[in-house]
């Protein structure tokens, strides 16, 4: 058996607040334009589709995150295992890129999910992070995809002070150490 | 560091962003048939305005998505933001 | 300490506490809440530091960060000693140790006071016109100047602080929290903002909140007291965030602003530790509220820098908050009411105040009104000709002003004094908002430039918008911020106000002496030592510009950028020029407003945070496997492995050897790749790469050049064919984020047309590239399933795979010209999979092999690396390439440019291939070629891009470009080097198995 193996495989706590690396989660890249794509689309995973920037929908197993007006990003709520995984992403290729509908990249190696929670956790993000999260806060289920000491991350509102992070994961272990570091002083 | 209202996911941070130059630089079709002349005001030729000029900018940390930004020059005011293949405002 | 100079009344400064810190080496005392300046007065100390030119005794001579004298080195640690430090703004605390910067031996016996006496001839730009001559003479005189000029010293070890930076986003940001400050803070938090107040002091009030005098009044409460009242009720307000001990360093365009919060400078050092020291905040906030106050200004008079000349509302503050007195006999010197203030004040703590000198006739306002009771001598319509005292003022003397108060007439008086407080009239702060881009206004009656014209959501409110009496300050404060903040609040209106009210304004910028003004010393810049007569030499010689005139006579250029002295510049050139003011313009005032430490602006990306590091899947195994690692844009990547105790050339050399006489391995994660969907995915390939796309076969990879519009090669890599519709694109380690980038703006803004999706997953798939004669054995055990005959599985095709039952692509492509395949898997199991391959590539002595190699196996067999053997100047013909551009196709990006005028040139530099005639000899990369070496000058006709010893051909090989290159095979060139000159030869560009027999061994 090969084994798996991320970057991290931590979780660190703070006063009020907890950074911890949770994989493997299934993550899947979808483009597309038209409408035939975006009715296919939550009709094969039972969801509505989020057309308004910087919003997502869940159901009881995936979060579906708006990222740009043809681009969403699909991601499992719990640990995934792998064969499952090869599953529906072969059921959307199938469904959608096969049939010239848009295109479905699995991407579930290429992110790292980073899970924060605590009521300091949006102090944490203003180490590094440029964006107004004033709004973010108090709205659950937004997405935003920004910046944090200079690395592309993704960041969705799941609940209240309880966030999702996702970070190319050759980013992650810099984004993670520097998080941890300032984490101390907060 | 200015804000840019990305037209599509509202206001950001410039870090977000980075610049693509003038706007509504067509490639031409049929560069073949262009001389010399023709083809180098295409590749080169910039306005570099003092003022009220038309940009392309990239929203690449963001959507990623290209769209086009009226700023002055002189004082970094931005005067519209509208989307690629949109009429650019009348001032 | 002096008990006597210290009151017993005062409510700011925590008696109780003593605390001891160090001076020049001496052991003094002072309180908790004492600036270093404060606790320095009270120890009866005034001189602290030499002037910058003349080297002249200089005294604590404000209270604020426009201090010119008392600049100091905190700190002895060489990592943390801080130079530059004003007095007046850092609170002493337990084991600080502070000395004078500019003087040596002594501040109290400076060698470089000499220059004092030969002042007359070290005037304005004196080190510009001297030093001049003869040019290669400056490094002497340089070494000799800045020694003696020295403004402190550096830390020479690492800093061991911390700092660190945060965002924060507001509705109100109120800088200054003065009266006008808090009056805003409560409207704005009132109403629901999301408010910030902050203030560069330890403690919120402005002056206000000393201000205990019977002349200034609200609802029948001394005005402190009624703003204590007011600064109660903030606390309530959850929405409001004060920081105090925060400096407001710059205000950038869009409201976004920087202000350096100071955590622990006031602590004891053991309570410093492991703490962040100071923190740069970074504001963006959607309205901005001024009101940073105003300045108080000095008076240009002869002698008027000795220590004990103090501003007089320093001397205030110094007595009313700190309870320091300054002087045991004080005198006043001043041109407007607020002097009286300060005599009040002194004289209701016991000081004699035993004269007043002020340049207006005899004026009757209520607060002068209560200084004539109290039976103080004032000398009206008078001016201080001149001071006495070397270290410490001792007198002063006084005349008549004339009428038109150009001269001074009369007797002169002579008044023993220990402290001169002067007043100049006050200078509203308006430097964040000039720094903001806020255009300025001239006022005549008072001389002071206002706030006018702004771009930005701002306004400034208080004393730096001009309002200087108490009942204007409230009045207008409370009606420009409901009017800003678009909110009706009245909790101010109807408001009781007693404030007094002047009546006579009066201003000389250059007081008069009974001496001629050449034998006078009238100082302006107090700081770089400059006086009003350098000013009026500058103007003599025919400097017109205030920009000019400041920077020939370095007035307003140290480091307090001309807080004090600027206005007083401005007056003087306007006046001797004939200008007017408002006309004459004021200089740029640059962020910072006082100086940041680099700390700050570097936060937390030190050491290992300077930069951005990225790790491949096997990083782990690199590092276990002792690697060497070189950095490629910000990854960190396997460099070589030296074995035992192998330098690198020994490494790369045993490394190269193997991956050609067996088999080597390497991590190529790094390099981007670009997943591509769409009906129009072929198409879109034609038109971004050089070649035609449209007929591979679904399976096979082929390899492709990208240009830009110029014709320039700018990437290039494999891409495979993995359906109909689907392409998986590899790009350099380097390239991958721009490439995706350019390729995306050509999707969505040129060819929006075209159906296709682009998608990088980089980081999704790590890569094994397992190359060499024993490559296809090494394979073969860890995909036993995967057939892997030529025919079955030739080169530059692609197959699916499992390996434990997990998806994999092997790709059979080549960058060595050894058979090689690309094993690309998730980046979870890759490292397991590198591990299974060096297991059973065991019995064939696999060799991991770092970049260093693969670069030498590539060189070999002559291809490029795009950034290595191309600048952004070469195009696919200059490259050698021509056999890459599709004739056929009639449009790709680059290719119109590749028939211009200049790129069809023969003489362009072309790549070539280079032997040296001592085959042990290895060129230099970069190092120039030439033709001939007799004609001078020498014309250098290329250069080495690449260059190796090859132990696969036992010589050194060099990739090169060369003018005309390509029609120089077989000629020789020389290398001119420092101590030789080499002999090469130009060759072709691939120097081993031209036939690509090893693809298939």
């Amino acid at each position: 058996m090969l084994n798996f193996i991320t970057p991290i495989m931590d979780t660190k706590e703070y006063s009020e607040i907890k950074i911890s690396e949770i994989e493997p989660i299934l993550k899947i890249n979808l483009r597309g334009k038209s409408r035939d794509f975006i009715t296919k689309i939550g009709k094969e995973l039972s969801i509505i589709t989020p057309v308004d920037p910087n919003t997502s929908s869940s159901n009881e197993k995936l979060s579906l995150l708006w990222l740009s007006p043809d681009e969403w990003f699909l991601y499992s709520n719990d640990k995934i295992h792998i064969k499952n995984e090869n599953f529906l992403e072969d059921k959307l290729f199938k469904e959608i890129s096969k049939v010239k509908l848009g295109s479905v990249t699995n991407v579930s190696d290429h992110w790292i999910m980073i899970n924060l929670t605590g009521t300091k956790v949006y102090e944490l993000l203003s180490t590094g992070c440029p964006f107004n999260f004033n709004n973010f806060k108090n709205s659950k289920g937004a997405v935003v995809q920004t910046l944090i000491n200079h690395i592309d991350v993704i960041i969705h509102n799941k609940n209240v002070n309880d966030l999702n992070l996702f970070v190319r994961r050759s980013f992650s272990e810099h984004l993670w150490s520097w998080m941890n570091d300032s984490a101390r002083f907060i | 560091m200015f804000l840019i209202n990305c037209p599509y996911c509202g206001e950001r941070d410039q870090s977000e962003f980075s610049s693509g130059g003038e706007a509504h630089i067509v490639r031409p079709k049929q560069p073949t048939e262009l001389s010399d002349d023709q083809w180098a005001e295409y590749l080169f030729m910039r306005k570099n305005i003092k003022g009220v000029q038309f940009e392309r900018w990239n929203h690449t940390h963001g959507c990623r998505k290209w769209f086009n930004v009226v700023r002055d020059t002189s004082n970094d005011i931005i005067h519209a933001v509208y989307k690629m293949g949109e009429k650019p405002p009348v001032k | 300490m002096s008990k006597n100079l210290r009151t017993t009344n005062n409510k700011f400064i925590d008696q109780t506490s003593r605390i001891s810190f160090k001076f020049d080496g001496k052991k003094l005392y002072g309180f908790k809440g004492d600036t270093l300046a404060s606790a320095l007065l009270a120890n009866n100390i005034h001189l602290v530091g030499r002037s910058f030119k003349y080297h002249r005794p200089r005294g604590i001579m404000t209270c604020g960060s426009e201090e010119p004298n008392a600049i100091l080195q905190v700190g002895n640690d060489p990592s943390m000693t801080e130079p530059n430090t004003r007095a007046t703004e850092i609170e002493i605390y337990e084991g600080l140790e502070a000395s004078s910067q500019n003087c040596w031996p002594s501040v109290n016996f400076d060698l470089g006071a000499v220059n004092n006496f030969f002042s007359p001839l070290i005037p304005a730009a004196f080190y510009y016109k001297t030093f001049m001559w003869p040019a290669n003479f400056w490094k002497l005189y340089e070494y000799f100047i800045r020694k003696s000029a020295g403004l402190g010293k550096s830390p020479t070890e690492p800093d061991k602080d911390i700092y660190d930076q945060r965002y924060l986003h507001c509705d109100v940001l109120i800088v200054g929290g003065g009266i006008s400050g808090i009056m805003a803070a409560k409207t704005a938090a009132k109403n629901n903002l999301n408010t910030v107040l902050i203030d560069d002091k330890n403690t919120l009030g402005g002056t206000t909140i000393f201000q205990e005098n019977e002349c200034y009044k609200i609802n029948n409460l001394y005005s402190n007291k009624w703003l204590k009242k007011e600064i109660e009720t903030l606390k309530s307000f959850k929405n409001l965030t004060i920081k105090t001990r925060t400096s407001l360093a710059a205000y950038h365009n869009y409201n976004y602003l920087l202000a350096r919060e100071n955590l622990t400078d006031h602590l004891d050092l053991n309570e410093k530790k492991d703490k962040i020291r100071q923190r740069l905040w970074k504001i963006r906030s959607k309205k901005v509220i001024i009101a940073t106050g105003a300045m108080e200004r000095p008076l240009i008079f002869n002698n008027n820098d000795r220590p004990g000349i103090i501003l007089s509302s320093s001397i205030k503050k110094y007595i009313d908050y700190y309870g320091v007195k300054c002087g045991q006999k004080v005198s006043l010197f001043t041109n407007n009411d607020s002097a009286y203030e300060t005599a009040i004040s002194l004289n209701n703590s016991g000081v004699t105040v035993n004269s007043i000198v002020d340049i207006r006739d005899k004026t009757n306002s209520l607060i002068v009104k209560e200084v004539d009771k109290l039976g103080i001598k004032i000398h009206w319509k008078s001016s201080v000709v001149n001071t006495n005292g070397y270290k410490k003022i001792n007198s002063i003397e006084i005349m008549k002003l004339s009428d038109d108060g150009a001269a001074v007439v009369g007797k002169k008086i002579k008044v023993e004094c220990d402290c001169l407080g002067i007043s100049g009239g006050w200078t509203p702060r308006v430097h964040l908002f000039t720094q903001s881009g806020g255009k300025l206004k001239f006022r005549i009656e008072d001389n002071v430039f206002l706030p006018d014209k702004s771009k930005l959501d701002q306004i400034s409110i208080g004393s730096c918008n001009g309002d200087f009496e108490l009942d204007e300050v409230i009045k207008n404060s409370v009606y420009l911020t409901n009017k800003f903040l678009e909110i009706n609040n009245n909790d101010y209106e109807n408001l009781e106000i007693i404030s007094s009210k002047e009546i006579n304004k009066k201003n000389i910028w250059l007081l008069p002496s009974d001496k001629p003004l050449g034998k006078t010393k009238p100082f302006l810049d107090f700081q770089n030592d400059s006086t009003a007569n350098d000013i009026k030499l500058a103007l003599r010689e025919g400097f017109k510009s205030i920009e000019h005139v400041k920077r020939y006579t370095t007035t307003g250029m140290a480091t307090d950028q001309g807080k004090l002295s600027n206005m007083h510049a401005l007056g003087i050139i306007a006046e001797t020029a004939g200008v007017k003011m408002g006309e004459l313009g004021t200089t740029t005032f640059r962020p910072p407003y006082t100086p940041l430490t680099f700390g700050a602006i570097v936060g937390r990306n030190v050491g290992k945070f300077f930069d951005i590091t990225r790790k491949t899947p096997m990083h782990d195994w690199h590092v276990e496997n002792k690697a060497k690692f070189e950095n490629v844009g910000q990854w960190k990547r396997a460099w070589y492995y030296p074995k035992d105790n192998e330098n690198m050339y020994e490494a790369v050399q045993r490394e190269s050897k193997a991956a050609r006489d067996s088999s080597g391995i390497l991590d190529a994660s790094t390099l981007g790749k670009i997943d591509i969907q769409g009906s129009d995915a072929s198409e879109f390939l034609n038109r971004v790469y050089t070649n035609a796309w449209s007929k591979l076969e679904i399976g096979k990879c082929r390899y492709g050049l990208m240009l830009n519009e110029d014709g320039m090669v700018y990437d290039d890599g494999v891409t495979t064919r993995l359906s109909e519709n689907h392409y998986l694109m590899t790009t350099t380690t380097g390239g991958a984020a721009n490439v995706l980038s350019k390729l995306e703006d050509y999707l969505q803004t040129e060819w929006p047309e075209l159906d296709v999706y682009l998608t990088s997953v980089t980081d999704h798939y790590g890569t094994v590239s397992i190359c060499g004669p024993n490559s296809k054995k090494i394979l073969s055990k860890v995909i036993p399933d995967l057939v892997l005959s030529d025919e079955e599985f030739p080169h530059m095709s692609f197959k699916n795979a499992l390996i434990d039952n997990i998806k994999c692509r092997v790709m059979r492509i080549s960058f060595t010209g050894e058979l090689s395949y690309e094993i690309n898997i998730q980046s979870s199991y890759v490292k397991s999979v590198w591990e299974k391959c060096i297991d059973a590539g065991k019995e064939f002595d696999i060799t991991p092999y770092g970049t260093e190699t693969m670069h030498l196996l590539r060189a070999e067999k002559g291809f490029i690396i795009t950034g290595q053997d191309t600048d952004g100047t070469m195009t696919p013909v200059d490259l050698q390439m021509d056999w890459i551009i599709s004739k056929k196709k009639y449009d790709f990006i680059g290719k119109r440019s590749l028939y211009r005028s200049d790129t069809i040139r023969e003489d362009r530099k072309q790549l070539v291939g280079l032997l040296t005639e001592d085959p042990k000899e290895i060129l230099e990369e970069g190092a120039q070629i030439v033709a001939e070496t007799n004609k001078k000058p020498i014309e250098m006709i290329g250069h080495v891009t690449s260059s190796y010893f090859s132990p696969n051909l036992n010589k050194s090989i060099a990739l090169a470009v060369v003018k005309n290159g390509k029609k120089l095979k077989g000629q020789k060139m020389f290398v001119p080097m420092k101590d030789k000159t080499i002999n090469v030869t130009i060759t072709d560009t691939v120097f081993l198995d031209k036939e690509n027999k090893r693809l298939n061994a």
